[in-house]
């Protein structure tokens, strides 16, 4: 059974169709890659996916349930997380407090037990603390723990919204690319960060990336978009000789 | 960092007995019929702490703005007054402080379920929308006061007078302690998180209207006890004393603080609250004097703006180059004054009194100039704080967000 399936999922604003009646699957512990020109849509299926907007129509699945017009915060408890494309940190909060945050969707301990400094909140807060430090090591962000994440560079930034999307512990990552504003060297370290983070700890992947090198480097599978609808879908070799794809988006060069 | 028991008890333990006997001791102090004045000042020092602490968990911590808080500290004042007059007389007149203390708990209660009603369908507004639905609010409460009989009307209602400085400073330091634990928790993260960004924290599974309406009825249950307090401590109630002033007078104490910082809240409250309270003693004096000030505080800020802007020195030097302007200002001032009264247009007399509202648009003014982040901006007192100001390395540094 698939973990994410799409079922025509189309979604209007006013006149302009975003994305029209898209239907992918992703299999359990798949990497795959969402691609498109600008203003294809890919974002705006992230959205419908974590419930920012309710598709117009069409149905979407996850993990055995219906999930379609679910709010946001249920479907990270379900096990979807993202990161954003335009970085959302909280930016007044340090790098472990970011990450924290992320994990704190899994808490036990009730609200009043926070307000009077009980142990059993205290022994959360630091459980939280530990398990968002490892992931931190794992971003290779341990050293600016205490930061403000306002303060940090654009890549670290954007390793630091991944750890906190792991830090929901999500079945499925969404990461909208995360590659943007890196350098070479940057990008070569997140392309084995990613790797590491399907093969270790078992999370499927569902990226968007603009650099064709990277995707087709890291992704298994990819779709293509164009104004809002698939032109194409298939393993990185086919997506490359396709020539719709490559009339409407690769160009000559690739 | 593993967590022990004891240690956490040995802490718990006597900050609660500090507190405890902090507030019977300040009580102690202010007994007496010679002290009257300074335990009414005492009295509603606390009672602005609470409610501008409790408008920082609203406004500061969770970022929902909200300028309506006076309506939730009538709510409470009015159910301690009417209840105090009617179904609990006899409890007021025989165990006061024990009536007190329920009174602040129906206070809170009614409060909090004013918060719950309102916040339930406004917190899913934002910004500006926000602040015109508490606005609103604000002034509902006031004219239904106004106009209900049983309410007393325009004139308002008297009570039984119960003072206890005991238990206003005892709610202040519950209050403040209440937000600070909150932020030394996860929890407390998830509010901060719904502050910085509401798509990012529902994207992480935070529930924004359960945070948001959490505050909004905490804030408000806060601001309900402190009402039930300051009617007795005035043994009267009357709908000016919550009026759009009072609201403002509360989120001008959190923004001067820092937004978010409960160190700089209950500072400023206590600031903010004396400042004018003490100004009505100022004598009559010469158009020229204030005039004067007024031009050295322009001079001082012009200045302290440059170095902000264009200064890139190391702290100390900036330290000097600031309190010189700050010196050059206070000189100015001076020279301007005396100058200025030997002006004839400017020798007419004026009540010093007169210049307490106009003296906290200046200060908003000039600190939104020269420090728009609020005195403490987000920083919070700490004893590794301390340490590192005195000079000393802290065990663990810490980050105060
Ligand atoms: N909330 C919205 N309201 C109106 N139009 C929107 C909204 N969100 C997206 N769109 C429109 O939908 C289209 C698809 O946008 P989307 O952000 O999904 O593109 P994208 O494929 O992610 O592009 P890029 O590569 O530039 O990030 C664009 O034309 C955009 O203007
Ligand atoms: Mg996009």
């Amino acid at each position: 059974m698939s973990l994410l399936k799409l079922e025509q999922a189309t979604i209007k604003f006013g006149g302009l169709v975003a994305v029209n009646s898209v239907s992918f699957e992703l299999e359990k512990g798949d990497l795959f890659g969402l691609i498109g020109p600008n203003g294809a849509g890919k974002t705006t299926c992230f959205n419908i996916i974590t419930g920012v907007y309710a598709p117009t129509s069409g149905k979407i699945n996850f993990d055995g349930r219906d999930i379609t017009g679910t709010p946001s915060n249920k479907i990270a408890q379900q096990g979807i997380c993202r990161t954003f494309q335009n970085i959302r940190l909280f930016h007044s909060l340090s790098s472990l407090e970011n990450v924290v945050v992320g994990g704190f969707l899994r808490h036990k301990t009730v609200l009043g037990s926070a307000l009077c400094y009980l142990p059993s909140a205290i022994k959360e807060t630091d459980e939280l603390k530990a398990k968002a430090m490892e992931l931190l090591e794992l971003v290779d962000l341990a050293d600016v723990a205490n930061t403000r994440s306002r303060d940090l560079p654009y890549g670290k930034q954007r390793r630091l919204e991944i750890a906190r999307a792991l830090a929901t512990q999500p079945k499925l990552l969404l990461l909208d690319e995360p590659a943007a504003g890196m350098n070479p060297q940057e990008k070569m370290e997140l392309l084995q960060m990613v790797k590491k983070i399907r093969d270790v700890l078992g999370v499927t992947v569902l990226l968007i990336e603009h650099d064709m090198k990277f995707v087709m480097n890291l992704c298994e599978r990819i779709l293509v978009l164009d104004h809002g609808e698939e032109i194409a879908q298939g393993p990185p070799a086919e997506i490359r000789s396709n020539p719709k794809v490559i009339a409407a988006y690769l160009g000559e060069a690739v | 960092m593993q967590f022990n028991f004891g240690k956490w008890f040995g802490t718990r333990a006597i900050s609660v007995i500090v507190a405890v006997l902090f507030c019977l001791l300040l009580d102690k102090v202010m007994q007496g019929p010679d002290k009257s004045y300074y335990r009414f000042l005492m009295s509603l020092a606390g009672i602005y702490v609470t409610l501008a602490v409790s408008l920082n968990l609203i406004n500061g911590i969770t970022g929902q703005f909200s300028i309506g808080h006076a309506a939730f500290y009538q709510i409470g004042a009015y159910t301690g007054a009417v209840l105090a007059a009617n179904k609990f007389s006899h409890l007021a007149a025989t165990k006061p402080l024990l009536w007190l203390f329920l009174a602040a708990l129906f206070g809170a209660i009614a409060a909090g379920l004013a918060g719950l009603i309102v916040g339930l369908p406004s917190l899913r507004l934002k910004g500006d929308y926000l602040a015109v639905v508490t606005l609103g609010i604000g002034e509902i409460v006031t004219i239904i006061a106004k106009n209900q009989k049983s309410l007393g009307e325009a004139y308002g209602l008297s009570t039984a007078k119960i003072e206890s400085v005991f238990l206003i400073s005892l709610l202040a330091i519950v209050c403040i302690a209440v937000c600070r634990n909150l932020l030394k928790s996860a929890h407390g993260l998830a509010f901060l998180a719904v502050r910085e960004d509401e798509v990012a924290s529902a994207a992480m599974g935070v529930n924004l209207t359960r945070v948001k309406v959490t505050a909004f009825v905490l804030g408000s249950a806060f601001a309900g006890a402190a009402g039930a307090l300051y009617a007795h401590t005035k043994a009267f109630v009357s709908p000016p004393d919550f009026s759009m002033d009072v609201s403002f007078l509360i989120l001008t104490m959190v923004v001067l603080g820092g937004t978010g910082s409960i160190t700089g809240t209950t500072i400023a409250a206590v600031v903010l609250f004396l400042i004018p309270e003490k100004m009505r003693d100022l004598p009559y004096v010469q158009m020229g004097t204030p005039l004067g000030v007024a031009i050295g505080i322009i001079v001082a800020v012009v200045l302290l703006r440059k170095i902000q802007e264009s200064f890139h020195g190391s702290a100390s030097e900036r330290l000097g180059r600031n309190l010189g302007s700050v010196g050059i200002g206070i000189v100015v001032a001076f020279v301007m004054a005396k100058v200025l009264v030997m002006v004839p247009a400017f020798q007419s007399m004026i009540n010093g009194a007169l210049f307490r509202m106009p003296v906290l648009a200046v200060t908003l003014v000039v600190l939104m100039l020269l420090r728009p982040q609020g005195i403490f901006g987000h920083h919070e007192f700490s004893w590794s704080w301390v340490q590192k100001l005195l000079g000393k390395k802290s065990p663990e540094t810490e980050v105060a967000a």
